[in-house]
């Protein structure tokens, strides 16, 4: 009798223990999957923020990044239900959307930085005409005003010889 | 005229006609001083007016507004709206310090904008649970656009006003690209609510 007592008794121990030990598992793979997403959201953010800096980038070197916003807008949507997903418990939504939200991210970023290259070459290019149109055009001015002046020159000595009163010899 | 002055003359048109010419190749390289810079943050009713927004509001009935930005800043900007629900006596966004609203956001809208361009979206929002006592009313439950958040907003009966007043308070942040953070763009609206009991209740 005291036996079979004793094993119970075990039994019910070891079981004991087995359920903490499963409700610890659980736990901690809530709190690795809280991070995960955390984690997720994290690298959504900051890419879509390295992509916006790209983004800037481009328009200051010059590029049409209308198409490039446009693009980064869906994302931003993506990311914003990704937030409310996050903050309301939905795992799946919050994978799912980051995944896609990242891909466009990364789309952006590429094409900014092929636009910027592409803007700051046109730029170059640009003002190196326009610098040696400048150039060329002042130098043709001057010489044309040289030329006036020139003009005025011989003009204005003609009329000096002209209005010179003529010396004649004394008659003595 | 004698000849100094000819001379003079077209020394002086030589100068200015040089100025000329070299001005497309300047403007590429002088910054020249822009407009001020600034965003704008606004709220419009269902019909994209200002003449009829919620105020009267009950228990399970669903309202709607469209909240407006607009980016003046030079450059594009990449925003982030906060929508914040508090009660009449929640402090506002303190506008001389240009610091936020301590209420925590509900609900966040993330977009960019380029120089000259408007954003609009809806603002759909109703109180899902809400309770009333002789002076004083809890709103426990509210939805924005589809999210449901325990918000537990308690208010007294405002004698003065003659209502239950609370606030959907809208802020407007913007993206530092130095800082790479988001900071306060100093720029809030806000909907004054007077939760009133449903005439079934």
């Amino acid at each position: 009798m005291n036996f079979i007592t004793k094993n119970s008794a075990s039994s019910v121990i070891v079981l004991l223990v087995l359920l903490v030990f499963l409700m610890s598992i659980s736990s901690f793979n809530h709190v690795v999957a809280q991070t995960d997403q955390t984690m997720t959201l994290q690298t959504a953010n900051s890419a879509f923020e390295e992509a916006f800096n790209t983004v800037l980038d481009a328009e200051q070197a010059g590029a049409n990044v209308t198409a490039l916003l446009g693009r980064l807008n869906v994302a931003a949507d993506l990311l914003a239900q990704v937030e409310m997903a996050y903050r309301h418990g939905d795992p799946t939504t919050v994978a799912d959307n980051a995944d896609i939200a990242l891909t466009i991210v990364l789309e952006v970023k590429t094409n900014a930085y092929t636009a910027k290259e592409a803007a700051l070459v046109a730029y170059q290019n640009n003002f190196l005409s326009i610098g040696v149109l400048s150039v060329v055009d002042s130098v043709l001015f001057v010489f044309l005003l040289f030329l006036v002046w020139r003009l005025l020159k011989q003009r204005h000595i003609k009329d000096l010889l002209r209005s010179k009163p003529e010396v004649t010899g004394n008659e003595s | 005229m004698n000849l100094k002055d000819y001379r003079t003359i077209l020394m002086t048109t030589g100068l200015i006609g040089i100025l000329l010419i070299a001005t497309p190749a300047l403007s590429m390289v002088i910054d020249l001083p822009s407009r001020e810079a600034f965003s704008e943050l606004y709220i419009l009713d269902h019909e994209h007016k200002t003449e009829d927004f919620p105020f009267n509001i009950i228990t399970e009935q669903n309202y709607s507004v469209y909240v407006d930005t607009g980016n003046y800043m030079g450059s594009s900007a990449y925003y982030l709206i906060y929508v914040k629900f508090g009660s009449i006596n929640d402090p506002l966004p303190n506008s001389t310090t240009a610091t936020p609203s301590t209420l925590q956001p509900l609900y966040e809208y993330d977009f960019v904008l380029e120089d000259g361009a408007t954003f609009e979206r809806a603002l759909n929002f109703s109180v899902v649970d809400s309770s009333f006592s002789s002076n004083r009313a809890i709103v426990k439950m509210i939805d924005v656009n589809g999210f449901s958040f325990n918000v537990n907003k308690q208010v007294d009966w405002n004698a003065e006003q003659q209502g239950f007043y609370y606030r959907f308070l809208v802020e407007l942040w913007r993206y530092n690209p130095q800082s790479t953070n988001f900071e306060y763009a100093g720029n809030f609206v806000y909907l004054q609510l007077n939760l009133t009991r449903s005439t079934l209740s």
